[in-house]
Protein backbone atom coordinates (compact mmCIF):
# COMPACT_ATOMS: atom_id res chain seq x y z
CA UNK A 1 0.00 0.00 0.00
CA UNK A 2 0.92 3.46 -0.48
CA UNK A 3 -0.14 7.26 -0.70
CA UNK A 4 -1.43 8.01 -4.59
CA UNK A 5 -0.14 11.25 -5.57
CA UNK A 6 -2.38 12.85 -8.51
CA UNK A 7 -1.70 16.15 -10.49
CA UNK A 8 -3.54 18.38 -12.67
CA UNK A 9 -3.53 20.64 -14.85
CA UNK A 10 -0.81 23.63 -14.70
CA UNK A 11 0.95 21.15 -11.75
CA UNK A 12 0.84 18.25 -14.10
CA UNK A 13 2.28 19.89 -16.83
CA UNK A 14 5.22 22.14 -14.77
CA UNK A 15 6.01 18.81 -12.60
CA UNK A 16 5.93 16.31 -15.74
CA UNK A 17 3.64 13.81 -13.91
CA UNK A 18 0.16 13.43 -13.50
CA UNK A 19 0.51 10.28 -11.04
CA UNK A 20 2.80 8.62 -8.60
CA UNK A 21 2.92 6.55 -5.18
CA UNK A 22 4.36 7.57 -2.31
CA UNK A 23 5.39 5.07 0.22
CA UNK A 24 4.54 5.67 3.82
CA UNK A 25 7.69 4.00 4.85
CA UNK A 26 9.51 6.50 2.80
CA UNK A 27 8.41 9.93 4.37
CA UNK A 28 10.10 11.32 7.01
CA UNK A 29 8.81 9.20 10.62
CA UNK A 30 8.32 12.69 12.77
CA UNK A 31 5.88 13.00 10.28
CA UNK A 32 4.20 10.12 10.50
CA UNK A 33 1.85 9.80 13.14
CA UNK A 34 -0.60 7.24 13.95
CA UNK A 35 -0.30 5.69 10.55
CA UNK A 36 -1.01 9.06 8.67
CA UNK A 37 0.77 12.33 7.72
CA UNK A 38 -0.80 15.85 7.49
CA UNK A 39 -1.24 17.00 4.26
CA UNK A 40 1.40 19.81 4.20
CA UNK A 41 3.80 17.93 5.46
CA UNK A 42 3.52 15.93 1.95
CA UNK A 43 4.00 18.52 0.45
CA UNK A 44 6.88 19.59 2.03
CA UNK A 45 8.70 16.31 1.18
CA UNK A 46 7.54 17.07 -2.76
CA UNK A 47 8.77 20.15 -2.22
CA UNK A 48 12.30 18.92 -1.51
CA UNK A 49 12.03 17.39 -4.83
CA UNK A 50 13.50 20.56 -5.86
CA UNK A 51 12.97 24.43 -6.90
CA UNK A 52 10.19 23.87 -9.66
CA UNK A 53 8.75 21.07 -7.39
CA UNK A 54 8.93 23.49 -4.21
CA UNK A 55 7.43 26.86 -6.61
CA UNK A 56 4.65 25.07 -8.08
CA UNK A 57 3.12 23.22 -4.84
CA UNK A 58 3.33 26.15 -2.70
CA UNK A 59 1.72 28.96 -5.07
CA UNK A 60 -0.83 29.85 -2.79
CA UNK A 61 -4.45 29.15 -4.66
CA UNK A 62 -3.50 25.63 -4.74
CA UNK A 63 -6.14 23.25 -4.11
CA UNK A 64 -5.63 19.94 -1.95
CA UNK A 65 -8.50 16.87 -2.51
CA UNK A 66 -8.19 14.21 -0.20
CA UNK A 67 -10.02 11.16 -1.58
CA UNK A 68 -11.90 13.50 -4.08
CA UNK A 69 -13.13 15.79 -1.12
CA UNK A 70 -11.08 19.71 -0.74
CA UNK A 71 -9.03 19.15 2.32
CA UNK A 72 -6.98 22.21 4.73
CA UNK A 73 -3.41 21.53 4.93
CA UNK A 74 -3.93 19.84 8.36
CA UNK A 75 -5.81 16.90 6.92
CA UNK A 76 -4.63 13.77 7.58
CA UNK A 77 -3.59 11.46 4.76
CA UNK A 78 -2.86 7.74 5.64
CA UNK A 79 -1.78 3.99 3.51
CA UNK A 80 -4.32 4.00 0.60
CA UNK A 81 -5.44 7.26 0.48
CA UNK A 82 -5.71 9.55 -2.78
CA UNK A 83 -4.35 12.87 -2.40
CA UNK A 84 -4.69 15.36 -5.63
CA UNK A 85 -3.05 18.75 -5.90
CA UNK A 86 -4.54 21.00 -8.78
CA UNK A 87 -4.85 25.26 -9.48
CA UNK A 88 -8.63 26.58 -8.63
CA UNK A 89 -11.22 24.76 -10.95
CA UNK A 90 -12.08 26.59 -14.26
CA UNK A 91 -14.95 24.64 -15.42
CA UNK A 92 -18.28 25.43 -16.62
CA UNK B 1 -31.47 13.25 -11.77
CA UNK B 2 -28.03 12.97 -12.85
CA UNK B 3 -24.67 13.54 -14.30
CA UNK B 4 -22.75 12.98 -17.54
CA UNK B 5 -18.99 13.32 -18.23
CA UNK B 6 -18.34 13.11 -21.98
CA UNK B 7 -16.27 13.88 -24.77
CA UNK B 8 -18.90 14.34 -27.74
CA UNK B 9 -21.11 16.79 -28.08
CA UNK B 10 -24.01 17.48 -26.10
CA UNK B 11 -26.96 16.42 -27.80
CA UNK B 12 -29.65 18.92 -26.09
CA UNK B 13 -32.66 18.17 -27.67
CA UNK B 14 -32.39 15.07 -26.27
CA UNK B 15 -31.30 15.65 -23.07
CA UNK B 16 -34.09 17.87 -22.78
CA UNK B 17 -36.64 15.56 -23.58
CA UNK B 18 -34.65 13.15 -20.75
CA UNK B 19 -34.89 16.05 -18.59
CA UNK B 20 -38.65 16.49 -18.93
CA UNK B 21 -39.79 12.90 -19.08
CA UNK B 22 -43.26 12.15 -19.31
CA UNK B 23 -44.21 14.47 -16.16
CA UNK B 24 -42.96 17.55 -17.36
CA UNK B 25 -43.83 19.79 -13.99
CA UNK B 26 -44.96 23.28 -14.23
CA UNK B 27 -41.35 24.77 -15.18
CA UNK B 28 -38.64 24.03 -16.38
CA UNK B 29 -34.90 25.79 -16.91
CA UNK B 30 -31.93 24.69 -18.65
CA UNK B 31 -28.55 26.91 -19.19
CA UNK B 32 -25.97 25.71 -22.39
CA UNK B 33 -22.18 27.28 -22.20
CA UNK B 34 -20.44 26.88 -25.62
CA UNK B 35 -16.83 27.54 -26.46
CA UNK B 36 -15.92 31.16 -26.98
CA UNK B 37 -14.11 32.18 -29.80
CA UNK B 38 -12.01 34.89 -27.67
CA UNK B 39 -10.44 35.43 -24.32
CA UNK B 40 -10.44 39.15 -23.74
CA UNK B 41 -8.57 40.41 -26.52
CA UNK B 42 -6.89 37.40 -27.51
CA UNK B 43 -8.57 35.21 -30.28
CA UNK B 44 -9.33 31.26 -29.09
CA UNK B 45 -9.65 28.27 -31.63
CA UNK B 46 -9.71 25.57 -29.55
CA UNK B 47 -10.42 24.63 -25.70
CA UNK B 48 -8.69 21.92 -23.96
CA UNK B 49 -10.72 20.58 -21.28
CA UNK B 50 -9.05 18.63 -18.29
CA UNK B 51 -10.86 16.82 -15.62
CA UNK B 52 -10.35 14.74 -12.50
CA UNK B 53 -12.84 12.52 -13.90
CA UNK B 54 -14.26 10.83 -10.06
CA UNK B 55 -13.73 14.08 -8.52
CA UNK B 56 -15.94 15.55 -11.31
CA UNK B 57 -18.71 12.67 -11.04
CA UNK B 58 -18.76 12.93 -7.16
CA UNK B 59 -18.90 16.43 -7.11
CA UNK B 60 -21.31 17.47 -9.52
CA UNK B 61 -23.68 14.56 -8.07
CA UNK B 62 -23.58 16.38 -5.01
CA UNK B 63 -24.14 19.90 -6.26
CA UNK B 64 -27.41 18.20 -8.16
CA UNK B 65 -28.65 16.86 -5.13
CA UNK B 66 -28.20 20.31 -2.92
CA UNK B 67 -29.93 21.99 -5.72
CA UNK B 68 -32.74 19.44 -5.93
CA UNK B 69 -33.14 20.13 -2.12
CA UNK B 70 -32.68 23.63 -2.03
CA UNK B 71 -34.97 24.31 -4.53
CA UNK B 72 -37.63 21.51 -4.46
CA UNK B 73 -37.07 20.01 -7.97
CA UNK B 74 -38.89 17.53 -9.45
CA UNK B 75 -36.16 16.05 -11.32
CA UNK B 76 -32.68 18.00 -12.67
CA UNK B 77 -29.27 16.62 -14.67
CA UNK B 78 -25.91 18.02 -15.38
CA UNK B 79 -23.60 17.22 -18.28
CA UNK B 80 -19.78 18.34 -18.90
CA UNK B 81 -17.45 17.99 -21.57
CA UNK B 82 -14.13 17.15 -21.54
CA UNK B 83 -11.32 16.88 -24.49
CA UNK B 84 -10.81 18.93 -27.24
CA UNK B 85 -13.59 21.39 -27.76
CA UNK B 86 -13.75 23.61 -30.69
CA UNK B 87 -15.47 27.11 -30.80
CA UNK B 88 -18.66 27.35 -30.65
CA UNK B 89 -19.10 23.50 -29.36
CA UNK B 90 -21.36 23.20 -26.41
CA UNK B 91 -19.13 22.84 -23.14
CA UNK B 92 -21.71 22.42 -20.52
CA UNK B 93 -25.54 21.69 -20.34
CA UNK B 94 -27.49 21.83 -16.51
CA UNK B 95 -31.44 21.70 -16.70
CA UNK B 96 -33.99 22.09 -13.89
CA UNK B 97 -37.96 20.88 -13.52
CA UNK B 98 -39.79 22.33 -10.58
CA UNK B 99 -42.99 23.75 -10.08
CA UNK B 100 -42.59 27.39 -9.95
CA UNK B 101 -40.20 29.04 -12.55
CA UNK B 102 -38.29 30.95 -9.71
CA UNK B 103 -36.96 27.38 -8.60
CA UNK B 104 -36.08 26.05 -11.52
CA UNK B 105 -33.98 29.32 -13.13
CA UNK B 106 -32.94 29.27 -9.05
CA UNK B 107 -31.29 25.44 -9.40
CA UNK B 108 -29.43 26.12 -12.55
CA UNK B 109 -27.69 29.54 -11.26
CA UNK B 110 -27.02 27.75 -8.20
CA UNK B 111 -25.43 24.26 -10.39
CA UNK B 112 -23.64 26.68 -12.86
CA UNK B 113 -22.34 28.66 -9.93
CA UNK B 114 -21.26 26.00 -7.58
CA UNK B 115 -19.91 23.76 -10.47
CA UNK B 116 -17.69 26.84 -12.09
CA UNK B 117 -15.65 26.65 -8.28
CA UNK B 118 -16.07 23.23 -6.75
CA UNK B 119 -15.78 20.61 -10.02
CA UNK B 120 -12.79 19.53 -11.36
CA UNK B 121 -11.99 20.73 -14.53
CA UNK B 122 -9.89 23.18 -16.21
CA UNK B 123 -10.01 24.83 -19.08
CA UNK B 124 -6.55 25.22 -21.53
CA UNK B 125 -7.23 28.04 -24.58
CA UNK B 126 -5.28 27.42 -27.71
CA UNK B 127 -5.11 30.78 -30.38
CA UNK B 128 -2.32 31.87 -32.76
CA UNK B 129 0.14 33.18 -29.78
CA UNK B 130 0.37 29.41 -27.75
CA UNK B 131 -1.79 27.73 -25.22
CA UNK B 132 -2.71 29.00 -21.78
CA UNK B 133 -4.64 27.85 -18.48
CA UNK B 134 -7.48 29.71 -17.83
CA UNK B 135 -7.19 31.39 -14.47
CA UNK B 136 -9.78 31.76 -12.22
CA UNK B 137 -12.35 35.06 -11.50
CA UNK B 138 -12.71 36.82 -8.65
CA UNK B 139 -16.18 37.00 -9.78
CA UNK B 140 -16.92 33.34 -9.72
CA UNK B 141 -16.17 33.10 -6.54
CA UNK B 142 -18.16 36.11 -5.76
CA UNK B 143 -21.33 34.25 -7.40
CA UNK B 144 -20.16 31.09 -5.38
CA UNK B 145 -20.41 32.83 -2.45
CA UNK B 146 -23.95 34.05 -2.66
CA UNK B 147 -25.22 30.39 -2.22
CA UNK B 148 -23.21 30.26 1.11
CA UNK B 149 -24.96 33.37 2.23
CA UNK B 150 -28.66 31.69 1.89
CA UNK B 151 -29.05 34.49 -1.22
CA UNK B 152 -29.10 34.14 -4.98
CA UNK B 153 -33.00 33.98 -4.77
Amino acid sequence: MAITIKLFASLREALGEGEFQLELGALPPGEVVDGAIKVEAIKAVLSARGTHWSEALNQPNVVHALNLKVVYLDALVADGDELALFPPMTGG
Amino acid sequence: MSVSLQAEPIDIAAEYAVLVGEAPGAAVATFTGYVRDHAGENPVGVLELEHYPEMALTVLQSLGRQAAERFELINWRMVHRFGILPVSETIVWVGAVADHRGEAISACEFMMDTLKTDAPFWKREQGPEGARWVASRAQDGERRARWEQGGGT
